[in-house]
């Protein structure tokens, strides 16, 4: 936000216990206070949720108004005069705890809350403690849900588990059952709780009414130490709250961030204290027995020996003799490595320094090849940074966000709460899917759109060049970009599509599209938010292009409040490409092609660089199989698990002399390795995760590595010790200041003045550049309700799902422990087949000719003629059924969807 | 949630009705209490069904349902007897002996709070304020007031009711 531009606000002067303070028009009593830092009590406020003034517990007695207030529900005013602290006040704050404590059943010693309860300390606090003789009402305990515990007697009625659960994440899922005393929290029917398990509920019940059922009375609250740090699932890099023994190296719970308050008040991070339900359920895979904890090595050193507990001594020097050998012999390119973006920047950058010195080799690659590196490229051109020129706040205040190519509420979880947001506020949502309208439990932002671009499966690329044209053809040009040379070879590429063809390819009329770009056009403040449905796709890079065309030709690149929200779907992909842990690039972006990138950096490590083009991801498991590739490297990555068979991962892995392993799980690839060395979890170490925003955020460390157990980096250091090489780091925050070093900018966001110079660039030079190819549509896409049992197989991530760590997590597996294939009803109408029925998959085409048995479950989002399945399940090996197909830009190994015959089994 | 499958549906009137009701408000959710009335007087109560359908209707989760249902006492949620009983037990009615008719009714009918007598023809059930504050206690039975009750006069309401008599719909203070 430029800084001349002042926006003047109304104040208001008042004066609370004798002190004097000027707030903004329109705030609460209470508010007002906390600025003073004047601590008013209360159960049912809450910063997030509008007010409600149920609890009562909030009264303050204000001059010339004849009975105590309710702060929590009193916007200030001119002179007024509160008093918080009188002896009044106080009786009345005993008096409505009594009536709390009436049904309350003080069961403190047993409850889960004990220790962090405002009911508990205000209690101390006024000396209540319930006078009454009556009865308490009880209400009879039942089973709520498999991650949610309900104890409704120790409910206070406040209602902020409701109010949340509608006002904040849009979910509707839990209600207030009955009436004035006998008030409790439930689903619907006496049934047991359906949603999307964020957790909300139980992070601001204020009391232990709703509680994490996962690690119920296994702790005292005092007993366990906080540590804030980042979530480790999606890239939307939220902030939560670690609660763990660090005696036994366990984590005990997840609440979310919210400095110094006993619960949520003040929620911070860039999700504002929302979780989703992998960050507040699924940190149970730091715990899992099944995390590696000692070395393993080939027994007697031969290939076709079993793998072998060993020391990390002998594993180590195992490691290093053998990348020793393989450099003597065949040189630094016999060398590929791949890297997970789960891991930390400082593993990352110590990973591609470890492969470009010490191994001397440009096959490096990292997860962003899966289709982030599709956005990172694009956005890296268009602006000079793969970072977004836009954020969370400002997708919150636009008045108009396209969403496309992402099922946001199931893989972006809280980018889909800002999302949600606007559209709240009144913003104009148009959401490009093939999704469904579907209201449930279980938010789905098609129920939000105000337009609804249904288009066909895969259509996305011709639904951007749709708008680009009548964008162009409609005259609704940013003034710039309208008298600038290269639009006129714009103009002539979209000029040769005609809308006929877009109809054909997108299954929608011209004009619904025209509509829609009129709309994105007359808009002062959007965002296009895309996803894993643009950018994994074959012709995702250049969808990303022209989304960006989009965007700049109607101002909205680089204008203030405006811009493009690539999402991701791993945590630290944004650093895995910043880190250069892709072939092409080098740490902070530069590019490896580039002279001077090149010599700034390897000046600083006193090293050549290995000039590129290095090898990609499919290329080396290619020169793998084909025997040029003799030694694999990776960390965190399993090519064999991640891709489908057909890929040949497997076969390449098998192929290669020697292959070592480092990761949390023995996972399908480190069971094919030579050494595979355990790694710690995001729990044990200190380091730094970007999020797909560009924000670098803190990873702390809650406990030292479970025993066993190294960080990434230091497993990567010792490995370069044993083989002769210093590169040896005293801890995390070392890392993370060579690369400051090398970087200054790396933890500042990019600032829209200095990416002007690069999108001027990118108009001058490269918008022109390639616009016929960018601008094609050649891709065949299918949009009639397909004949005889075929059907387009879709696979996506899911809420719950995110893969081998999720899939650990017992509180993600007790709500989705096996996958099914979601169709339309109709369809399963049209199949004969019922919810949890057997159906049977093949390809409907290629050479894969197997078929897989799947459960059904019907779910009207999907339209007909779509299937949806979870990619995170490898059971049953539907991902099988898929033909792996390059990008031809990027190299991005494609495998969203195919076309399959579906029969009952 | 619900796979989906229509198993209860409106009449062809009812719809019509419906359709009007929702064009009433800006916003389908306010059309809930009309809506809900409407499916009582259709099929007798809400039953999980009819309200996963009401649902579908106004664009909510059925949670929301279920609050507003389960918030009145005039909406059933399970099935009613022919005659449904809802006695007072607000602040004047219980001064007035409300518990003493309740135990009285609990006994004559041989059900407790909530239950409906094996013949189906009398269903019990509590409520709050009658508005009926100057004859307390009172009790509606099908929407008839019934006021300033003794053991005898219920013992009376019930043969009549029995026999087949119609509860009479009177101004308040009548009876």
């Amino acid at each position: 936000m430029s800084e001349s531009v002042q926006i003047k606000t109304e104040t208001v002067k008042l004066t609370i216990d004798g002190r004097e303070v000027v707030v903004p028009k329109g705030t609460l009593v209470i508010e007002a206070a906390r600025a003073l830092s004047i601590e008013i009590p209360f159960f049912c406020y809450h910063q997030k949720l509008k007010s409600d003034g149920n609890c009562r517990m909030c009264l303050v007695s204000i001059e010339k108004m004849p009975k105590l207030q309710v702060s929590c529900s009193l916007p200030v005013s001119e002179g007024m005069v509160v008093q918080t602290n009188t002896s009044v006040v106080a009786d009345a704050r005993k008096g409505v705890l009594d009536f709390l404590l009436a049904n309350h059943p003080l069961d403190c010693p047993i409850c889960d809350e004990g220790g962090r309860c405002p009911l508990q300390n205000y209690s101390q606090k006024y000396t209540a403690y319930g006078q009454f003789k009556e009865e308490k009402r009880i209400y009879p305990k039942d089973y709520f849900s498999p991650l949610i515990e309900k104890e409704m007697n120790r409910c206070i009625q406040c209602m902020r588990c409701v109010r949340y659960c509608d006002e904040v994440i849009d979910s509707q899922a839990l209600s207030s059952v009955n009436r004035g005393f006998h008030v409790e929290i439930g689903h619907y029917a006496e049934k047991q709780l359906d949603c999307e398990f964020c957790g909300g509920c139980v992070q601001i019940c204020p009391v232990g009414a709703l509680l994490n059922r996962l690690p119920l009375y296994e702790y005292r609250p005092w007993m366990l130490t906080q540590t804030e740090t980042t979530c480790a699932y999606c890239a939307d890099g939220c902030s939560l709250r670690l609660e763990s023994r660090p005696q036994t190296r366990e984590v005990i719970e997840v609440t979310s961030f919210w400095g110094n308050e006993t619960k949520s008040v003040w929620g911070s991070g860039r999700n504002e204290g929302d979780l989703c339900a992998k960050g507040t359920f699924g940190y149970e895979f730091v715990n899992s027995p099944h995390r590696l904890t000692k070395p393993l090595v080939r027994k007697g050193g031969r290939k076709d020996g079993p793998l072998v507990e060993t020391s990390w001594e002998e594993a180590l020097e195992t490691a290093a003799d053998g990348f020793r050998r393989i450099k003597t012999q065949h040189g630094g390119a016999a060398f590929g490595a791949l890297a997970s973006a789960r891991c930390t920047n400082e593993s990352l950058y110590v990973f591609q320094k470890f492969v470009r010195l010490i191994l001397g080799s440009p096959n490096l690659d990292s997860s962003v090849r899966y289709g982030a590196v599709n956005a990172a490229r694009a956005m890296t051109e268009l602006t000079g940074t793969p970072r977004w020129l836009t954020s969370y706040e400002e997708i919150t205040r636009a008045d108009l966000v396209f969403v496309i190519g992402t099922d946001i509420t199931q893989t972006n979880p809280i980018a889909g709460l800002k999302v949600k947001a606007a559209a709240k506020r009144g913003a104009k949502l148009i959401v490009a899917t093939p999704l469904r309208r579907r209201i449930s439990t279980l938010s789905n932002i098609v129920n939000r759109a105000t337009r609804h671009l249904a288009h066909a499966p895969g259509a996305e690329r011709a639904i951007a060049i749709g708008l680009v044209k009548a964008v162009l053809e409609e005259g609704r040009l940013a003034e710039r970009v309208a008298s600038h040379r290269s639009t006129q070879r714009l103009r002539d590429a979209v000029a040769a599509i005609t809308p006929k063809q877009i109809e054909r390819a997108t299954g929608l009329p011209y004009e619904e599209i025209k509509a829609a770009a009129g709309e994105w056009a007359s808009a002062s403040r959007a965002v296009i938010v895309f996803g894993e449905s643009v950018i994994r796709a074959k012709d995702g890079y250049e969808t990303v292009r022209i989304l960006g065309d989009l965007a700049l030709s109607t101002g909205k690149l680089i204008a203030d409040g405006c811009g493009l929200a690539p999402l991701m779907e791993e945590n630290n992909e944004m650093g895995a490409y910043e880190m250069g842990v892709v072939p092409d690039r080098l740490p902070g972006v530069g590019r490896l092609d580039d002279e001077s990138d090149r010599d700034r950096i390897s000046r600083a490590w006193k090293e050549p660089i290995p000039a590129g083009p290095g090898l990609t991801m499919m290329e080396m498991l290619k020169a793998a199989r084909d025997g040029k590739i003799k030694a694999l490297y990776l960390m965190g990555e399993n090519p064999v698990g991640s891709l489908p068979a057909s890929a040949g991962a497997a076969e390449a892995v098998e192929a290669t002399e020697f292959v070592v392993c480092q990761d949390l799980f023995l996972t399908e690839t480190g069971m094919k390795a030579d050494v595979v060395l355990p790694a710690a979890s995001f729990a044990e170490q200190n380091g730094t995760f970007t999020n797909q925003e560009g924000h670098v955020q803190a990873v702390r460390k809650a406990f030292d590595p479970v025993q066993g157990t190294r960080p990434d980096w230091e497993i990567l250091s010792e490995i370069a010790l044993e083989m002769g090489y210093p590169l040896e780091y005293e801890d995390g925050a070392e890392i993370s200041h060579e690369i400051a070093r090398l970087w200054p900018g790396w933890r500042e966001l990019p600032k829209r003045s200095e990416q002007e110079e690069a999108v001027a660039r990118y108009l001058n030079e490269e918008l022109a550049e390639g616009v016929s190819e960018r601008y094609r549509l050649d891709r065949k896409t299918d949009h009639s309700v397909a004949p005889n049992h075929r059907f387009r197989l879709v696979l996506g991530p899911v809420l719950f799902h995110s893969g081998k760590m999720s899939l650990k997590a017992d509180g993600l597996m007790k709500v989705m422990g096996r996958p099914f294939l979601y169709m339309a009803p109709e369809d399963a109408e049209r199949l004969g087949v019922t919810e949890g029925r057997l159906v049977r998959l093949r390809s409907a085409y290629g050479p894969v000719q197997r078929s897989v048995d799947v459960e059904v479950k019907m779910d009207a989002k999907y339209p007909p003629g779509l299937v949806f399945f979870p990619e995170s399940f490898n059971e049953p090996p539907v991902k099988d059924l898929l033909t792996v197909e390059l990008a031809p830009v990027s190299g991005v190994p494609v495998f969203k969807t195919t076309e399959v015959l579906i029969e009952k089994a | 949630m619900n796979p989906e499958t229509k198993k209860v549906e409106f009449s062809e009137k009812a719809q019509k009705e419906i359709r009007e009701i929702l064009t009433h408000y800006p916003d389908k959710r306010s059309a809930m209490l009309p809506v809900l009335n409407l499916a009582q007087a259709e099929f007798g109560h809400i039953s999980e069904d009819v309200m996963v359908m009401i649902a579908d209707l106004l664009d909510l989760t059925p949670p929301k349902v279920y609050e507003v249902l389960t918030f009145y006492t005039l909406l059933n949620e399970k099935p009613v007897g022919k005659y449904l009983i809802q006695l007072c037990r607000t602040l004047s009615c219980a001064l007035a002996g409300s518990e003493n008719i309740l135990g009285h009714l609990k006994q004559r009918l041989g059900i407790g709070i909530g239950e409906t007598t094996p013949d189906g023809l009398f269903t019990l059930k509590t409520v709050e304020c009658l508005a009926s504050c100057g004859t307390a206690p009172a009790m509606q039975v099908n929407g008839a007031f019934y006021e300033n009750l003794t053991r005898g006069k219920v013992d009376k309401i019930l043969d009549d009711l029995k026999r087949g008599a119609q509860p009479v719909l009177k101004p308040m203070g009548e009876n």
